[in-house]
C-alpha cells in the first residue's frame, strides 16, 4: 500500500529524515513513536506531499513521489494521491467558517464535485459515527477540541480514502477529550482501515501491528508491539 | 510666489502687526509674567521681537511701490495667457497687464490661480486684481467692483469640420437620439448661457481647461461641440491653430471683460479705469488686440461705454437660491452614490483577484502584480484619472486610429468608474493579502489533504476567511472612495462635488451650498464609519475566542 524507500530530507543542511524506508500494508495499523524532534510529523506529512523531500521515492497504491531532484511531480498525481490518503492534524484545523456538517461535507463536494445532497448524505452518517450527529449545524468555535478533532476525523474520511495518516492526533487535547478522539481511532482501526499514527498513546501502541520508531531522523527500530 | 506675497501683505497690515506685538490680556492672565519683567515685557517682549525685527525688514522691502498682482489662469490658454519657450508669459492680457503696471508706476506680477477660485484669490488677498477673462456680472459688483470693460466678446459654437448634423445654433434644438453634447468653460457666462436657453435640448458638459474641450471635440466621441469666448474661438478655430474644428452660426451677443478689484481699492479701481480708457483712447488696446487677431467691429462699442458710468445702472438679478437646484443636487448626491458603489465592487473584485495572484502566483505574475500595486499606490488618483480620460484615448488614436479609440473613449461616467476601481483595487489588493496571511498555514494544508485543488482551496477555503478578516478595513477604504468620488468632477461628471463648481460662481449661494454638499458627504459617510468601527470590534472579538 504505502512503500517508503531511502527517504531523506534536509532542512538548514541537517537531515530530518535520513534513510527510512518502511512498508504498510493494506489494513495495516502502523503507529509511528519516538522523541519529540525525532522527524514522525515530517515523515507522515511527506506521505501526501505537504512536505518535500530530497531523495529517495514514495509510492503510494500505485502512485509515485518524485524527490526535489527528480522533478516536480505532475499536479494530477498530486491531487489523486491526497484523494487517497486522508489527514488528521495535531491542530484540528477545521473551516471556522462552515458548519460541522458543512466541513464533513467539504471533501465530497469541493475536492469531489458531488452535488450538495450527496455530500450531506456522506456526511450525516459520518456525523454519527464519531457521535456529533446533534453538532451538526454547530461552528467550530462552539465546539470542544475534543468535538472538533472528531468533526476533523469525520471531514477526512469523507472522501472515502485508502490511507488515513493521524498526526499526534490527541496531543492538543485534555485526557478525557484525548480518550473521546482514541476510541473514535481505535474504532477505526478494529474496523480494518489502513492507517499511519504518529501517537505517543500507550493504549493505541498496543492495538497497532507495528510500531516504528524514529530517532533523530532515522528509523531505530520497526516491529509488531512488544 | 503666492505665499510671499501673502506674508508680505501681513506687514502692510498694520492690525495685523500690533496683534503679533502685543500679548493680549487674556494671554498674560494665563500665562503671569514675573512681576520685575512686566513692565518691560510689555512694551518689548523679547521673544516677540525676533519676528517684528524680521517683518519691519520685510516691509522696508515693501516701501518701493508694490507690485501689481494679477490673477489669472494660465491652464485658460491662448490668446489670454500662456507660455512661450524663451519669452515666459505672453498674451493679450500680458501686455494690458504691463501697460497697466507701467502707467501705474508697479511692476505687474503675474500670480497662476485656478480660473475658477480668482474671485476667491482676490477675496484672500493673495492678488490685488483679478484680470483673465472675466465677465461683468452685475450680481458681483458689491463684492468684486470691476472697471470699466477692455473686451468686448461674444459667444461662438465650434463643432468638428465636417460634423453635418450641427451646421447653427438652431440645429442644437433638433431632438435626435441622444442629446447633443456641448462643452463649456465651468464657471464661464457660456455655461449659463448654455443652461438657460439650451438647457432642454442639450446635454451642458461642463470643463475646466479650453484645451481638453477642443481636443474632445475633435475626437467627436465625447463631445459634440462646445462654446466658447469669440477670443479663444478667433484665435484657435479661426486662425488656423485648431484644423479639424469649425465656427459655425453667428456669434452670440455676450458681455464684457473687465478687471475685478476688492471693494475697498476705490483709487486702485479709479487708476486702472483711467488707465484703460487712455489704452483705448490711444490705440493701444487695438495694437495688442490686433496682435492677436482679435480686433473687431464689437469693440468700437468699448468707447461708447467709456463714456458712460460704470457700472451701468440697472437691477442686479437675483441669485439662486438652494431650493432652485434641489433637484440638481439629488441628482449629484444620486451621481456621487452610484459612482461609489458601481466602484468598489470591482475593486473588490480584481484587488482579490491580485491578491491570490501574489500569494500563490508563480513569480513572473507576482513581480507583475507587485508593479501593478505599486504604481496605483504611488501615483495620486487625480493623475490617473486625467491618463483614463485623455491620455489613453489619445494614445489609442495615434497608435491605432479613430476606430480603436472609439472603444476607449468611453462616456466620463464609466471612465470615473474604471478610474476609481483601478486605483481602489491596488489597497483592496493590499488588504486581501493582510487577511491571507492572517489566515493560519494549516487551513490551506486542511484543503490540501483533502484532496482539493489550490484554486479550489483558495476560493472555499482561504479567501471566504480572509473576506470576515478584511471587512473593517474594506468599509474604511469604501468611505475613503465615496469621498474620492470628488475627483470625477475634473472629468466631467457632475456630481456633488462638480456640482459645487457649477454654481460657485454665485456668490450667495456658494456657502449654504458648499455646507449643504459637506453635509450630505458627512450623512452618508458617519453612519458607513460607525458600521466600520461596530464590525472591526464584533470580528475581533470573534476571532479572540478561538
Amino acid at each position: 500500500m504505502i512503500a517508503v524507500t531511502e527517504l531523506r530530507k534536509l532542512r538548514d543542511n541537517h537531515p530530518v529524515l535520513d534513510g527510512i524506508c518502511l512498508t504498510v500494508r493494506r489494513g495495516e495499523v502502523a503507529a509511528v513513536v519516538g522523541p519529540s524532534g525525532g522527524g514522525k510529523s515530517t515523515l507522515i506529512r511527506c506521505l501526501n506531499a505537504l512536505e518535500t523531500f530530497h531523495s529517495g521515492r514514495i509510492d503510494v497504491d500505485g502512485l509515485t513521489l518524485n524527490p526535489e531532484s527528480g522533478g516536480k511531480t505532475p499536479k494530477a498525481t498530486l491531487l489523486a494521491l491526497r484523494r487517497k490518503v486522508g489527514m488528521v492534524f495535531q491542530q484540528f484545523n477545521l473551516f471556522p467558517h462552515m458548519t460541522a456538517l458543512e466541513n464533513v461535507m467539504s471533501g465530497p463536494r469541493f475536492a469531489l464535485g458531488q452535488p450538495r445532497d450527496k455530500a450531506a448524505a456522506i456526511a450525516r452518517p459520518l456525523l454519527e459515527r464519531v457521535g456529533l450527529a446533534h453538532k451538526a449545524d454547530a461552528r467550530p468555535d462552539q465546539l470542544s477540541g475534543g468535538q472538533q478533532q472528531r468533526v476533523a476525523i469525520a471531514r477526512a474520511l469523507a472522501v472515502n480514502p485508502a490511507v488515513m495518516l493521524f498526526d499526534e492526533p490527541t496531543s492538543a487535547l485534555d485526557a478525557q477529550m484525548a480518550a473521546d478522539v482514541m476510541a473514535v481511532i481505535v474504532d477505526l482501526a478494529k474496523s480494518g482501515q489502513t492507517m499511519v499514527v504518529v501517537t505517543h498513546s500507550a493504549e493505541f501502541t498496543k492495538l497497532a501491528h507495528t510500531i516504528h520508531v524514529l530517532e533523530g531522523g532515522r528509523l531505530v527500530s520497526s516491529g509488531p508491539p512488544a | 510666489m503666492a505665499n510671499r506675497a501673502a506674508f508680505v501683505r501681513v506687514v502692510i497690515d498694520a492690525p495685523a502687526v500690533t496683534c503679533f506685538y502685543y500679548p493680549s490680556r487674556a494671554r498674560r492672565r494665563a500665562f503671569p509674567e514675573p512681576p520685575e519683567l512686566e513692565e518691560s515685557s510689555r512694551r518689548f517682549p523679547s521673544l516677540l521681537a525676533v519676528p517684528f525685527l524680521l517683518l519691519s525688514s520685510l516691509a522696508a522691502d515693501a516701501a518701493d511701490p508694490p507690485p501689481l498682482r494679477w490673477g489669472g489662469d494660465k491652464a485658460g490658454g491662448a490668446p489670454f495667457i500662456y507660455e512661450e519657450p524663451g519669452k515666459g508669459e505672453v498674451g493679450f492680457e500680458v501686455e494690458l497687464a504691463r501697460f497697466l503696471g507701467e502707467k501705474l508706476g508697479r511692476k505687474p506680477e503675474f500670480v497662476q490661480c485656478d480660473w475658477d477660485t480668482i474671485p476667491d484669490v482676490l477675496e484672500r488677498g493673495n492678488i490685488d486684481v483679478g484680470l483673465n477673462g472675466l465677465e461683468y456680472r452685475p450680481e458681483w459688483e458689491a463684492k468684486f467692483p470691476s472697471t470699466v470693460p477692455y473686451f468686448v466678446y461674444t459667444l461662438r459654437l465650434i463643432v468638428r469640420d465636417g460634423n453635418v448634423a450641427i451646421r447653427s445654433w438652431d440645429d442644437l434644438r433638433i431632438p435626435r437620439n441622444g442629446k447633443p453634447r456641448v462643452g463649456v468653460l465651468r464657471g464661464s457666462f457660456a455655461e449659463r448661457y448654455m443652461q438657460d436657453k439650451f438647457g432642454d435640448d442639450v446635454e451642458v458638459i461642463a470643463t475646466k481647461e479650453v484645451d481638453e474641450t477642443f481636443q474632445l471635440v475633435e475626437e467627436g466621441v465625447r463631445m459634440d461641440a462646445t462654446v466658447q469666448d469669440s477670443p479663444a474661438a478667433v484665435y484657435y478655430v479661426q486662425g488656423g491653430r485648431r484644423e479639424k474644428l469649425k465656427v459655425v452660426g453667428p456669434p452670440v451677443p455676450a458681455g464684457y471683460y473687465v478687471i475685478l478689484t476688492r471693494p475697498k481699492d476705490v483709487e486702485l479701481r479709479e487708476q486702472l479705469n483711467a488707465v484703460i480708457k487712455e489704452a483705448l483712447a490711444i490705440g493701444k488696446l487695438e495694437a495688442i488686440y490686433r496682435k492677436y487677431g482679435l480686433w473687431d467691429k464689437d469693440q468700437e462699442r468699448l468707447a461708447e461705454l467709456h463714456s458712460q458710468p460704470w457700472p451701468p445702472a440697472g437691477e442686479a438679478k437675483k441669485g439662486l437660491s438652494l431650493g432652485d437646484i434641489a433637484d440638481k443636487i439629488a441628482r449629484a448626491a444620486w451621481m456621487t452614490i452610484k459612482l461609489a458603489c458601481c466602484s468598489m465592487p470591482l475593486a473588490i473584485l480584481i484587488g482579490m483577484v491580485v491578491a491570490v495572484g501574489r500569494m500563490y502566483g508563480p513569480w513572473p505574475l507576482r513581480v507583475i502584480l507587485t508593479a501593478y500595486v505599486e504604481v496605483l499606490r504611488g501615483t495620486p488618483l487625480l493623475l490617473q484619472m486625467y491618463v483614463w480620460f485623455f491620455l489613453v484615448p489619445n494614445l489609442v488614436r495615434q497608435l491605432g486610429g479613430d476606430d480603436l479609440a472609439q472603444w476607449f473613449s468611453a462616456a466620463p461616467f464609466y471612465v470615473g468608474v474604471f478610474g476609481l476601481a483601478i486605483n481602489y483595487s491596488a489597497a483592496e489588493a493590499e488588504n486581501y493579502r493582510a487577511g491571507l496571511q492572517a489566515i493560519p498555514r494549516g487551513q490551506m494544508e486542511a484543503a490540501l489533504a483533502l484532496g482539493m485543488s489550490p484554486l479550489t482551496a483558495i476560493r472555499r477555503v482561504m479567501l471566504p476567511q480572509a473576506i470576515r478578516i478584511v471587512i473593517p478595513p474594506v468599509t474604511n477604504d469604501f468611505i475613503a472612495l465615496f469621498k474620492d468620488t470628488s475627483i470625477c468632477s475634473m472629468i466631467l461628471i457632475t456630481e456633488l462635488t462638480g456640482l459645487y463648481y457649477q454654481y460657485k460662481y454665485d456668490r450667495d449661494l456658494v456657502l449654504e451650498l458648499a455646507l449643504t454638499i459637506a453635509l450630505i458627504y458627512l450623512l452618508i459617510s458617519y453612519p458607513l464609519s460607525l458600521l466600520a468601527g461596530y464590525l472591526e470590534r464584533r470580528l475581533e472579538g470573534g476571532r479572540e475566542k478561538k
